[in-house]
């Protein structure tokens, strides 16, 4: 239970746990449970890491079909994934207003509601961006239109 | 999207509406204790050496779905270029063309239409697809007489 209250208050308050106590004091010994009263005498807390995303290592997809943890990509990888990332970043997205037509994400198959956070691609199909982003991660197309993302971003940007 | 070991809303909504709306000339029913695991039978289509038949596949949703394809292999044996021994299917969708706006009723259509529509230049089976380019009389009626064998009357 505490846990779980940490977990959930952490995204909020951003409060320290013991591992990031010893983090902040350099030191190598491993803190004992009393030490956790001291974080009620620190300043302000570091920022809050999520220990789960340590425990399963966020999986890249070099290639649709490959999936390596980012330890095991190579640097000509990481460097592409990188790119990708940069550019997935700088894809318009908004807030769902409700006045298009479109009423469902075709991805998870949950209709728009009024307030989501919707990304549009150059082909102008919209996704969430949860949703779209997964899907860019491991490849460069519009999954409506098949239409690559880059080169239909080059052509949106040489006629505007 | 879903809770920890629950099935994705989209799963649930694509049972139902297969459900709701059956494919014509395709099942799709998941197993009752695999909700991620379809039982699909596909009538061979009209006019194909596969008409009158009756082809068992099985279906799965791996944990990545929708972001990758669904797993779908024939059970009932098949003489097919597109199709090897194992049943297993060779159709770009359920491979480097899958997209995640792709959905079971789609991916069974698509393999509805490679019955209807071999493709030898794409094969799986070469020996098969072999025969099929330079005697397709002769493979056609191996089909017929392999749908005859193993799918029908089961």
């Amino acid at each position: 239970m505490g846990n779980c209250f940490w977990k959930i208050m952490g995204n909020c308050f951003s409060s320290p746990t013991s591992d990031d106590i010893s983090l902040l004091r350099g030191s190598n010994e491993r803190m004992g449970p009393r030490d956790s009263t001291i974080s009620d005498h620190l300043g302000p807390p570091p920022p809050y890491v999520s220990h789960e995303d340590e425990d399963h290592a966020y999986m890249y997809f070099p290639s649709p079909n490959v999936s390596r943890p980012a330890s095991q990509l190579t640097e000509e990888e990481q460097i592409r994934i990188a790119k990708r990332i940069g550019l997935i970043q700088h894809l318009p997205s908004g807030v769902y207003d409700g006045s298009k037509k479109i009423r469902e994400c075709v991805i998870c198959m949950i209709e728009f509601v009024v307030g989501d956070h919707v990304r549009y691609l150059p082909c102008m199909h919209t996704y969430h961006v949860d949703c779209i982003d997964d899907w860019l991660m491991r490849s460069l197309t519009c999954p409506s239109c098949m239409e690559p993302v880059e080169s239909a971003l080059l052509t949106s940007y040489e006629t505007n | 999207m879903s809770g920890v070991g629950g099935l994705p809303r989209r799963i649930i909504k694509e049972t139902q509406r297969l459900m709701a709306e059956p494919v014509p000339g395709i099942s799709a029913v998941p197993d009752e204790n695999n909700a991620r695991y379809f039982h699909v039978v596909v009538a061979g289509p009209e006019g194909s050496p596969f008409e009158g038949g009756v082809f068992k596949l099985e279906l799965f949703l791996p944990e990545e779905y929708p972001m990758s394809a669904p797993k779908v292999r024939f059970l009932t044996k098949i003489y097919h270029p597109n199709v090897d021994k194992l049943g297993r299917i060779c159709l770009d969708i359920l491979k480097d063309k899958w997209s995640p706006a792709l959905q079971i009723r789609t991916v069974l259509l698509s393999i509805q239409a490679l019955l209807s529509a071999p493709n030898p230049d794409d094969p799986l089976q070469n020996d098969v697809a072999e025969l099929w380019k330079v005697n397709e009389a002769e493979a056609l009626r191996n089909a017929r007489e392999w749908t005859r064998l193993y799918a029908m009357g089961n």
